[in-house]
């Protein structure tokens, strides 16, 4: 296959989906102006790496990935982040039910630590098979489901279910 | 139950309106980072559509200026020469409306001897800053029409080097459609003998376009050697794209003169490599181009 046609596939590919795409963006940045400019920025990054792309199977993930890690970046410019690693997180989780019963759902998506808040999203929004979801975050498959397993529990522990 | 929570947080995420700049700034970067689903052969005309729907969204975005452009605003003086020649600001349009907002700067150049030379830069600024407000506006009116969208515009300029005998004054112009577009572009004014300064005037004939362009292109390479991040579009770098290739400067490409006395030229964003290189700027070593250069009065 040429590279021609890649790049056309790619071209569709990010036509077609470019709603999806902002939607994922903004669920980081949480504003317009910034999602547009992951979107824009995960373009340029896409296509001058286009050949880090194996086959157009993984179109999806390849481009999710990139769409993330746009994101976070922009995330840890403004400083609006620190990326904990699980152990730190799970200090956070102290078993114990909390209650916050106002908090709205959309908070407590919010309030999640950014990697919880990926697989929430990856997973229950966008429909993606654990697997894939493993792919666009580098991690292995058990590391995502004890995620999973977490982030519902943190999510239901705030929103006091 | 978790189940109907998550149901309705997927409700609220698909829910999330989308701007409508956002095919917009989708097919730009898409067309930017020259990846096209045009064949290679129409790649050069690719890129004047590209600048023409560029202009066309321009004209749609310049929405609100604020409707009193505050009159010679000395903003900056910068004394030149024993405070005889002086850039200021002359005019400022501002616009501050929700999502439109523009500043826009007119600098203007006082106290050339040469009267000529003085009014005709400061009618080029004074009518590139007009023009600039009115399409604006319009873009604004447009913007308004149609509901929203943020649309900015920031101009100005900035002295890049203002020595006894050397005055270069660059002018940006930012867009911002969401994502942002930046255009530079120089004048350079030998102060002494009070004359505009272009590129062909520094040279004894058109061979500088060659020498320069294959400096340019080496210093290319290099910089991707040392940092992969610094990206061009130009052979010797792997391309992944379909981008054209840098093959030469224009004989009346952007320069200035630096306060070293070196020859810079430079590139708006997008004319050489991706939209996050920005405008890129090459120093040209002056043993590079010292046999062809007219003197040395300029350029040391």
């Amino acid at each position: 296959m040429g590279e021609g046609s890649l790049a056309k596939q790619i071209t569709d590919y990010i036509i077609k989906n470019k709603e999806s795409h902002y939607r994922l963006a903004f669920s980081y940045v949480k504003n317009s102006d910034d999602a547009l400019e992951v979107v824009q920025e995960s373009i340029y990054k896409a296509i001058s790496t286009m050949n880090t792309l194996k086959t157009p199977e993984y179109l999806q993930t390849w481009f999710y990935r990139i769409v993330i890690n746009t994101a976070i970046d922009l995330l840890r410019k403004y400083k609006k982040i620190v990326v904990m690693d699980d152990e730190t997180i799970a200090r956070y989780d102290s078993g114990t039910v909390d209650h916050y019963e106002d908090i709205d759902l959309q908070k407590a998506l919010d309030n999640l630590p950014i990697q919880y808040h990926s697989v929430i999203v990856l997973r229950f929004f966008e429909d993606l098979k654990i697997e894939e979801i493993a792919v666009i975050l580098d991690e292995n498959v058990n590391t995502i489901k004890t995620r999973l397993y977490k982030s519902l529990r943190m999510l239901r522990i705030q929103m006091n279910d | 139950m978790m189940d109907e929570k998550l149901e309705k947080l997927k409700k609220e995420y698909m829910d999330l309106s989308i701007p409508e700049e956002l095919d917009y700034v989708v097919r730009k970067a898409l067309k930017k980072s020259g990846l096209n689903i045009m064949s290679k052969k129409s790649i050069i005309k690719r890129i004047s559509i590209a600048a023409a729907s560029i202009a066309a969204v321009f004209v749609v975005l310049t929405v609100g200026v604020n409707t009193s452009p505050v009159f010679a605003e000395t903003i900056s003086k910068i004394p030149i020469v024993g405070n005889i020649v002086k850039v200021l600001t002359f005019k400022e349009y501002n616009i501050n409306e929700d999502t439109f907002n523009s500043n826009i700067k007119v600098p203007a150049i006082h106290g050339l001897e040469n009267k000529t030379l003085e009014n005709s830069l400061n009618e080029k600024y004074l009518q590139e800053g007009k023009k600039l407000y009115e399409d604006f506006q319009a873009d604004m009116k447009k913007g308004k029409e149609t509901g929203g969208g943020h649309l900015g515009i920031n101009s100005g300029y900035e002295v890049k080097t203002d020595n006894d005998r050397i005055l270069s004054i660059g002018r940006y112009t930012v867009n911002t459609v969401g994502s942002s577009s930046t255009e530079m572009k120089y004048d350079t004014i030998d102060k002494k003998n009070e004359i505009l300064i272009t590129l062909p005037s520094l040279f004894k004939d058109d061979n500088y376009v060659d020498i320069i362009s294959e400096n340019i292109k080496q210093q290319m390479v290099e910089q991707n050697k040392a940092d992969n991040q610094k990206f061009y579009w130009v052979e010797g770098i792997e391309q992944d794209g379909m981008s054209e290739l840098f093959e030469k400067i224009s004989g009346e490409q952007n320069f200035y003169i630096n306060a070293e006395g070196k020859l810079v030229i430079s590139f708006n964003k997008y004319e050489v490599a991706p939209g996050y290189m920005g405008i890129v700027e090459f120093v040209i070593p002056t043993d590079v181009i010292s046999d062809i250069l007219v003197s040395n009065e300029y350029i040391k």
